[in-house]
């Protein structure tokens, strides 16, 4: 416990004061759902579908880059080897890690909110957010895998242009920035097979209040395992040349 | 025994960093682990520390395995001095140290020790070099280790940061701590070892009291013009051009003795370093090949 905080106290205060990475990857997502999607949202329907799916563009946001090129930046500096070596399991540092980026994808999604409270007719009740966070938090975990597994597989340098490539791709074949049947026709046959669009077919039925489909948390589940593998591998390719 | 390391490999890419490694670190003594650069300390520290696994050979640490966390109570060990973490004050990365250890050091003594008082709130990247190394060997005592292992503690320092760091290292061994230091400064493993072991290219190649390994690769090189040099004792390694004589020498007062004494004339005569790197490549290699 003592060292669950004490590591994230160091994470969140180095993030708290790198304000040039904190303020851009918190206001990002808001400022798209501005300028794009709240001018279009006719009634709270519209509103509460797209403020859903900004919500889990904002949460990826966060994950996916904290721990992909976090985690790329963190292979290059020598600190991160000396703390390796300090008598505390992974799994405390890990923890941290993950804290952490609940702590700001939460704050992120709490900004989108306001964002969509102020400028849309959103109307989502209470009830409706156990759901809405258990959506978010179960996407945010796949995405953080497969930004530890990317963090892994290319050279540090290499991991922020690459990690753009394949977000904003993701993000805009997934739906996160319109609904998807205004997607171009040959994305919208290669959607559902993206973890992103698998992630949307979550948090859409938490934000307009109708029922999971199983299938849906089945393939969240099988990309989260296979990104997990994957960043399993590479960790270790990695420590056997280092 | 505190440490200990049995014919250790080690592969990193395509280099053969470590060849069949064995070395004991005695509790309460201070081993200097002495070598150029390459030689392959810093990779055996790594291993000796857990943070990667040999590919053939056993490391103990007090006991246990160095790669679970638990055993790694009794270690403090020095950070690269370049490799803080990005946004953090002084006195948060001391104490994000401390708090993996049952019985630290209180945060203001360790800090007025090795006189980072007035630093404290200072951001780890603001450091001078020298301040950096300081808080460096600092986070080696915070955990009030057994041993406290010590990756070129010194390097880059100036004369008076570095016998003060050497008076802190001293002091951590009068209260019964172990040290393991690597280093490619000769006089600092002279100055503070009780014992040294020298490696070169992935192999300890020889291990003694720090006279008995001065006396080896502690070398000096002696030149002067000439047109005959008499036979002299002591000579490791004799270069000739023209008029000009370079004699490799592990006692230098000597050697000049000698020549005063055998009447040489000789003229424009100099004593010059001779880096460790050089004096490995004259001695060390030399042996390796006979």
């Amino acid at each position: 416990m003592k060292l669950w905080l004490a590591h994230t106290k160091a994470e969140l205060l180095a993030l708290l004061r790198t304000p040039g990475f904190l303020i851009p990857t918190m206001l990002f997502p808001s400022m798209f759902f501005l300028m794009f999607a709240a001018p279009n949202l006719p009634g709270p329907e519209a509103a509460n579908f797209a403020t859903g799916s900004f919500m889990t563009f904002a949460v990826f946001t966060v994950t996916f880059f904290q721990f992909g090129v976090g985690t790329a930046n963190e292979r290059e500096n020598p600190w991160s080897s000396f703390v390796r070596v300090l008598p505390a399991s992974p799994l405390y540092r890990t923890a941290a890690k993950v804290t952490t980026a609940a702590v700001l994808a939460l704050l992120a999604a709490l900004v989108l909110v306001l964002a969509s409270a102020a400028s849309t007719p959103l109307d989502l009740p209470l009830a409706r957010w156990p759901r809405i966070f258990l959506a978010l938090a179960a996407g945010g975990v796949m995405m953080g895998m497969l930004g530890t597994a990317l963090a892994y597989l290319v050279t540090p340098k290499a991991a922020l242009p690459l990690a753009n490539l394949i977000y904003l791709p993701l993000a805009f074949m997934g739906g996160m920035w319109m609904p998807p049947e205004l997607l171009p026709k040959i994305v919208q046959g290669l959607s559902p097979y993206l973890p992103s669009r698998q992630w949307m077919e979550l948090v859409w039925p938490a934000v307009m209040g109708t029922s999971w489909d199983t299938v849906h948390w089945l393939a969240v589940a099988g990309f989260t395992v296979a990104f997990a593998l994957l960043a399993g591998w590479a960790q270790r390719r990695d420590e056997a040349v280092r | 025994m505190i440490a200990s390391v049995k014919d250790v490999h080690k592969r990193l890419g395509r280099v053969a960093a470590l060849r069949g490694v064995s070395l004991e670190v005695h509790e309460g003594e201070l081993l200097a682990l002495l070598g150029p650069n390459g030689a392959g300390k810093t990779t055996l520290v790594s291993l000796l520390v857990g943070l990667r696994s040999p590919d053939r050979g056993t490391l103990r640490l007090a006991g246990g395995d160095p790669r679970q966390p638990a055993t790694r109570r009794v270690l403090g060990l020095t950070p690269q001095a370049t490799g803080f973490p990005p946004a953090l004050r002084v006195r948060e990365v001391v104490e994000l140290v401390r708090a993996h250890y049952p019985h630290p050091q209180p945060t203001e003594a360790l800090l007025d020790r090795f006189g980072l008082g007035e630093l404290a709130a200072r951001n780890v990247q603001a450091l001078s070099g020298g301040q950096a190394r300081r808080l460096a060997v600092a986070l080696a005592f915070a955990g009030n280790p057994r041993l406290a292992v010590l990756d070129e503690p010194t390097t880059g320092l100036d004369v008076g940061s570095r016998r003060a760091l050497w008076r802190e290292i001293e002091r951590f061994r009068r209260e019964g701590g172990t040290v393991l230091l690597t280093t490619h400064y000769l006089e600092e493993a002279e100055a503070l070892a009780d014992r040294v072991a020298v490696m070169n290219r992935g192999r300890i190649v020889s291990e003694g009291s720090p006279e008995a390994i001065k006396r080896r690769v502690g070398l000096k090189r002696v030149r002067f013009r000439a047109a005959e040099c008499p036979e002299l004792a002591g000579v490791e390694r004799h270069e000739r051009e023209g008029d000009l004589h370079t004699l490799w020498t592990a006692d230098a007062d000597a050697l000049v003795r000698q020549m005063v004494e055998k009447a040489a004339a000789f003229a424009d005569l100099e004593v010059l370093p001779v880096s460790l790197e050089e004096a490995f490549l004259a001695v060390l290699d030399e042996e390796e090949a006979a």
